[in-house]
């Protein structure tokens, strides 16, 4: 009962402060907006675009795709090779945007195919393929299109999208969680109000897990805004489908969210002992912005050094980036991310013990 | 109920405080440790109140807060209710009520929100929780703020939320730190009436307070503490000698204190 009324003071006092849910939940929706608006301006074309376009067979299609290049604004060229590989080398070097292939009687029979080959690495030649599917899709006839990259741009693109991701999420989990605890336990302290809390009978342990668990929950709110604002615009901003998100499977998803449930309460029991360590806020802040850089610091050991091995499961926020980058990439790490895991939860264990001792200790509660 | 039945007994108490630089800078000392309270033995009875009288830095405060459990004593202990404050601290806290400016009340919140909240915190059940708020805030006129929150209160309604947080539980003994200071003569004058009311509901009280007058309204019995020793103890009328003003000044020269 005593645990369940910190609890709900804790929830009582953020779900009823618009500020602070305005606080926590904001930098989600403006990392959305901000890389979506980034996206879109840095894949927005500057001018009209002129289409060389190599043409294996032919069809009445090709009508339909120049007249929705020149409704764009853009132009196209058909032209003929007569060796196919020759075409598509012409594309992989960047002298012509893309090769279309048809299948035999295309125009005379139902259930013809279409190929489109094309370099996603080249913008002017993504922007083709999207106009020519586009295209196609509307032209409303039985035919099948399939479409293939001659480069690898949308997995390099991945590559950046699973390295960054993982580093941006641990630092926005670190922002939510900061921005919550240190208000909730130095800023109590403080104020003298965590103080009248201690002189009732409840337990020092139930104190500090009153704290923590609600808090971490909290943040996990702020945490959870961010990734998907984050998840959701990175996309555009790298040019890439949100189709792709749908790459990733049940246990990538599950082992993600279990990664991120763990570090955050663990970066929240860490906040809440330098915080009940501070005589206030200001210092508490000072001393959480250097356990920020070095949580940063982790982070980017783990984005920029590849293959780290299974050692890093043993190190908090380390373990956290390494495996999420590992299930970002589509590999499924499933020990090494249940071990990560495990050990977050035991040191934040650790963590809530280390708070439950301060709050009975004398010079640090009540210490000039 | 028994009468004179020792509700509290102070056996020894010791406290020294480790003074860091800064302080030694303002207090302009080379001492490293501070004697706050040197072996204080006292015993309070159910039913009356018991005042311990001192000038800043006598060891009023530090006494109060090693009662209430907030900080351990280095020597000595002491029973409330027969609970020893360095073995069962918990015990001690369930049948206190402290009331210091030190502690306060979080700002957010409302009078009535936080007497349910630390109703809670002492494990008091809903229904006589309920109870007891609406006959307290009928008492101290919180009802009419009771919704309003605390940041938004005056000093006079903010002490007054403060005192029936403070014995939302009904507890057995109530400790008080200055309990009039910075308040109008109003309010002073509520607090001081409700605390004559606790001593005949049978309620053990111990406050600490300068102020001679406070002592000689409410106090039964009476301790003089100078430099962290008890210079003297007894009856109010016992101590006073029929001018507790005169007294305490005497015994604080005597203990080499300049007015």
């Amino acid at each position: 009962m005593k645990f369940l009324a910190l609890v709900k003071k804790e929830f009582h006092r953020f779900f009823h402060d618009p500020r602070l849910i305005t606080t926590m939940l904001l930098p989600g929706l403006v990392i959305f907006l901000l890389y979506s608006v980034l996206g879109e301006a840095l894949n927005t074309k500057a001018e009209a675009r002129h289409y060389d376009v190599y043409l294996v067979g032919d069809s009445a299609v090709t009508r339909v795709i120049a007249q929705a290049a020149t409704a764009g604004g853009d132009s196209v060229e058909w032209r003929r090779l007569g060796d196919e590989e020759e075409a598509m080398d012409a594309v992989r070097e960047g002298k012509a945007t893309a090769v279309i292939k048809f299948s035999e009687n295309f125009d005379a029979a139902e259930g013809g195919k279409v190929e489109i080959f094309y370099d996603a690495s080249n913008e002017v030649s993504a922007a083709f393929y999207s106009l020519a599917t586009a295209a196609l899709n509307a032209y409303g006839m039985r035919f099948t299109v399939a479409a293939q990259s001659l480069t690898s741009a949308e997995t390099i693109g991945m590559q950046v999208l699973c390295s960054i991701l993982p580093l941006l999420i641990v630092t926005f989990v670190f922002s939510a969680c900061m921005s919550v605890t240190l208000e909730s336990v130095a800023g109590e302290k403080e104020r003298g109000t965590l103080a009248t809390v201690l002189v009732t009978s409840v337990k020092r342990s139930h104190v500090a897990l009153g704290k923590i668990f609600p808090l971490a929950c909290i943040s996990m709110l702020g945490a959870l805004s961010s990734f998907l604002g984050t998840a959701l615009s990175m996309p555009k901003l790298m040019g890439l489908s949100l189709n792709m998100l749908g790459a990733y499977g049940f246990w990538n998803y599950f082992l993600i969210l279990l990664l991120i449930l763990s570090v955050v309460p663990l970066i929240v029991s860490l906040i809440a002992v330098v915080s009940a360590y501070s005589k206030s806020v200001k210092e508490a802040s000072a001393y959480t912005g250097m356990l920020m850089i070095l949580s940063l610091i982790l982070s980017l050991v783990a984005t920029f050094v590849p293959k780290m091995g299974n050692w890093t499961v043993a190190i908090p926020v380390l373990n956290t980036v390494v495996f999420m980058q590992e299930l970002l990439a589509g590999a499924l790490p499933v020990w090494q991310s249940l071990v990560s895991a495990g050990v977050n939860l035991v040191l934040t264990a650790a963590l809530v013990f280390v708070m439950t001792k301060m709050l009975s200790d004398e010079r640090i509660m009540f210490g000039k | 109920m028994q009468e004179h039945e020792e509700i509290v007994r102070a056996e020894n108490l010791k406290k020294t405080f480790t003074l860091s630089k800064k302080q030694q800078r303002i207090e302009q000392t080379g001492e490293k440790r501070r004697v706050a309270v040197s072996g204080l033995s006292f015993s309070a009875y159910r039913g009356e109140i018991y005042g311990l009288l001192g000038p800043n830095g006598a060891g009023k405060t530090t006494t109060l807060r090693m009662l209430s459990t907030l900080i351990r004593p280095d020597a000595g202990d002491a029973f409330l209710c027969g609970h020893s404050i360095v073995k069962e601290p918990r015990r001690v806290r369930d049948v206190i009520g402290f009331m210091t400016s030190d502690l306060k009340l979080e700002g957010f919140f409302t009078p009535d929100y936080l007497f349910d909240f630390f109703g809670a915190m002492h494990g008091v059940e809903k229904a006589a929780l309920a109870t007891r708020k609406k006959e307290l805030f009928s008492r101290f006129g919180i009802d009419k703020f009771s919704e309003v929150r605390v940041k938004n209160l005056s000093t006079g309604m903010l002490q007054k939320v403060s005192l029936v947080v403070s014995i939302v539980h009904d507890p057995e003994i109530v400790i008080f730190d200055e309990p009039t200071n910075g308040l109008d003569v109003i309010t002073a004058k509520v607090v001081t009436d409700f605390l004559e009311e606790l001593r005949r509901m049978g309620k053990s009280i111990i406050l600490s307070t300068h102020i001679f007058s406070l002592v000689e309204k409410l106090c039964d019995r009476v301790g003089i503490l100078l430099n962290g020793r008890l210079a003297a103890e007894g009856s109010l009328e016992a101590v006073a000698k029929g001018d507790l003003e005169r007294t305490f000044f005497a015994l604080y020269e005597g203990e080499g204190g300049r007015v």
